[in-house]
């Protein structure tokens, strides 16, 4: 798509006579092989030999989405009119027929073209989308067992790809997606009967493991501290945890961040401990809700916990705008909850809006709203 | 009539930043009439797959300039006109297929033109077939759209259909009630908005999002001083804007994350003047162009959203931008 992070380079008129050749050269032979692959595609000869090459197309240019539609056109033409599975392919096969092993090669290789591609441009969406085109594909054409298995295997490359990358939204989108058909085709169901919910194999709890895995690596990943936001609640309706385990549960989840507030320019960190704060609303919504049973004294409680562990910060950070910000947003939610409360007093809610107004000049627009809106 | 929207080569050597911190308004006007010369360039055919977009960024810059007949008006028409495909969808070059992406983008062309009458003179029933193809990529069930016939979903798809049915005056053709569920299903407790429900709040995406709902006249929806502290977090000290947290900045999100402030009435929670500073320092000073950030490469994908990104903040002398 756009240049990104490509650094300036000399302009056409600085490159030599021979440089200019090689390019124009350059330029030549692809043109020459998008013609040829457009003018197969047009007169619907969807052979192997053009797969490949759009395969070398592809591998030059893997955002021109127009090639990547010419090539599902050709596997789809194989999908319905399968050729002969080779004999040694046929013998790795257990219970598949001639025409399934052929199918099952062709996703197969496919899925393999993809991966140096993914690895070398894993921000590019066309090359996630055809991969899940070929996976829904196998769905259609394959027994549930094979299907499984080819997902199965998604998870461990989705999982390198996360290792080489720890924030990339195509990867983690991708897990997710993983994740949802795993659970779809589970072992124990042979038909991979969608409708039956009840033979569904949740996976909710080493997904919520692999959370735990990545934040530990990385304190600062938010993209695993909103998936853990997301699957907690599953993971609580899933156990039928009673409220005792909630609430064992949220107090394990702020300690946690704690802990990853001894930096407390961690923006993640406070990101999720905001999250957290806002399960304690009676405004937050059933399916985001960690505590199901909580009374305006239980939220006094927690905000007055929580606002003391902040404020202690101060000890240590008297320069850290997040502190005040954090005290402050949570000062006033307290405040709505009980008006009268000891914890923070008006005059130590000015004092944080003034840090925060020295210490964050770019937001001070922000801050002076909320000076307002507090009546501070 | 085509255009890259690939890399233009900036000129200056690596690490020179300008000088003086001002728009060089001409150099940017010569920069976008010379994409379409650069034929002896690799890029220009390795980013024919994106020309009708790069029509479009380029033909935005060039109206928010006060140049809006740099590039030729006839010539331009022809292009989007070629683009169109019988399933009414326009694809990016003629060569190529129907998408969602560069349908919007030929609507937008069409409507910044004031070219839809003329597109119904030219192509009978042009507005209302392309309308079609739109509407037939929302999925009934769920009310998100693909981006074509091959069924990727994604809200920057769901963004698309409702502002160019919006421009043709045909939003009656989709269950717009429907999408907006589907919006609401991706929004995340940080007050932003994902790829999908579950998905992590992304700049690009929240602006999809809200301006979707924005179409659809539902900002009531969207809680906005948690997203305008979302959104204002995104600004670093050195003034550029990321996407999301601790993530590098980027001119592009001098759009996404300023248009979408603006929608919610947030605008001056962040600094227009450090951002302005940031945007003009991306620039190529000697060859026109801004890129994502100092000293790379500049594309017209980063200049048009760099120049809506000083609109939006009140630079002097550019026609405003509406951020929707």
């Amino acid at each position: 798509m756009a240049s990104h992070g490509v650094p300036r380079i000399a302009p056409t008129e600085a490159r030599t006579g021979q440089a200019r050749q090689k390019e124009l050269e350059k330029i030549e032979e692809y043109v020459d092989l998008v013609a040829q692959v457009n003018k197969n595609i047009a007169e619907r000869h969807f052979t192997i030999e053009v797969l490949a090459l759009t395969s070398k197309l592809l591998k030059r240019n893997p955002e021109d989405y127009t090639v990547w539609n010419h090539r599902r056109l050709i596997l789809q033409h194989h999908f319905k009119n399968p050729p002969a599975a080779s004999a040694q392919s046929q013998s790795v096969s257990t219970a598949l027929s001639a025409s399934q092993q052929s199918v099952l090669d062709l996703i197969t290789s496919d899925l393999g073209f993809l991966v140096p591609l993914l690895v070398a441009f894993p921000k590019c969406y066309w090359i996630w989308n055809h991969r899940i085109w070929l996976l829904e594909q196998s769905t259609s054409h394959l027994p549930a067992i094979t299907v499984r298995r080819l997902w199965q295997d998604e998870l461990s490359l989705v999982g390198k790809m996360l290792n080489r990358d720890k924030r990339n939204f195509h990867g983690w989108n991708y897990r997710r997606l993983v994740v949802a058909q795993l659970e779809l085709h589970s072992p124990s169901d042979g038909h991979a009967d969608s409708s039956d919910t009840s033979r569904q194999t949740s996976m909710v709890e080493t997904e919520f493991i692999y959370t735990t895995k990545m934040i530990n690596s990385d304190l600062g990943n938010f993209s695993a501290w909103h998936n853990r936001s997301k699957l907690i609640p599953r993971l609580l309706d899933e156990r039928q945890a009673d409220a005792a385990a909630r609430r064992k549960m949220l107090d394990a989840e702020f300690d946690l961040t704690q802990q990853g507030l001894i930096d407390p320019e961690n923006q993640s960190m406070w990101f999720y401990h905001q999250s957290l704060m806002s399960t304690l609303s009676p405004e937050c919504p059933r399916h985001a809700a960690i505590v199901l049973d909580l009374t305006n004294h239980d939220r006094c409680g927690y905000y007055e916990r929580e606002l003391a562990r902040v404020k202690e910060m101060l000890d240590d950070y008297q320069d850290c705008k997040w502190v005040y910000q954090a005290l402050l947003q949570y000062a006033a939610v307290y405040r709505e909850v009980d008006a009268g409360n000891k914890a923070c007093t008006t005059t130590e809610m000015r004092h944080w809006l003034r840090e925060l107004q020295r210490l964050d000049p770019l937001r001070s627009g922000r801050w002076d709203d909320i000076e307002k809106s507090l009546g501070l | 009539m085509s255009l890259v929207s690939g890399p233009g080569r900036g000129g200056i050597t690596e690490g020179q930043l300008p000088s003086e911190l001002r728009l060089y308004v001409d150099k940017h006007v010569t920069y976008i009439q010379s994409l379409d010369k650069r034929k002896d360039e690799l890029e220009y055919w390795l980013t024919e797959h994106l020309r009708l977009s790069g029509l479009y960024w380029g033909l935005t810059a060039l109206h928010l300039l006060g140049q809006p007949d740099a590039l030729p008006r006839s010539e331009v028409l022809d292009f989007v006109i070629s683009c169109l495909q019988d399933d009414g969808g326009f694809a990016a070059a003629p060569q190529h297929d129907s998408h969602m992406l560069y349908t919007v983008s030929g609507v937008q062309i069409l409507a910044m033109l004031d070219a839809l009458d003329e597109f119904d003179e030219r192509v009978s029933g042009g507005r209302e077939k392309v309308a079609r193809f739109i509407a037939n990529l929302q999925h009934p069930k769920t009310g998100t759209f693909a981006g074509d016939i091959w069924g990727e979903t994604d809200t920057r798809f769901l963004y698309g259909a409702l502002n160019a049915l919006s421009l043709l005056g045909m939003t009656n053709l989709v269950d717009v009630d429907k999408a907006v569920e589907h919006v609401q299903a991706c929004a995340n407790s940080d007050g932003g908005y994902g790829t999908s429900p579950g998905a992590e709040s992304h700049a690009g995406q929240v602006f999809t999002c809200v301006g979707a709902l924005a179409i659809a006249g539902r900002l009531d929806l969207v809680d906005r001083d948690k997203l305008g502290g979302w959104l204002s977090e995104r600004q670093l000290s050195n003034g550029g804007l990321n996407g999301r947290p601790e993530k590098l900045e980027d001119v592009c999100y001098s759009w996404w994350v300023v248009s979408s402030l603006a929608m919610i009435d947030r605008l001056h929670w962040i600094s227009g003047s450090k951002l302005q500073e940031f945007i003009l320092k991306c620039q190529d000073p000697d060859h026109g162009g801004i890129s994502d950030r100092p000293g790379d490469m500049v594309d017209v994908f980063h200049t048009v959203f760099g120049i809506a990104g000083l609109s939006l903040t009140k630079y002097p002398g550019l026609v405003e931008v509406d951020p929707i």
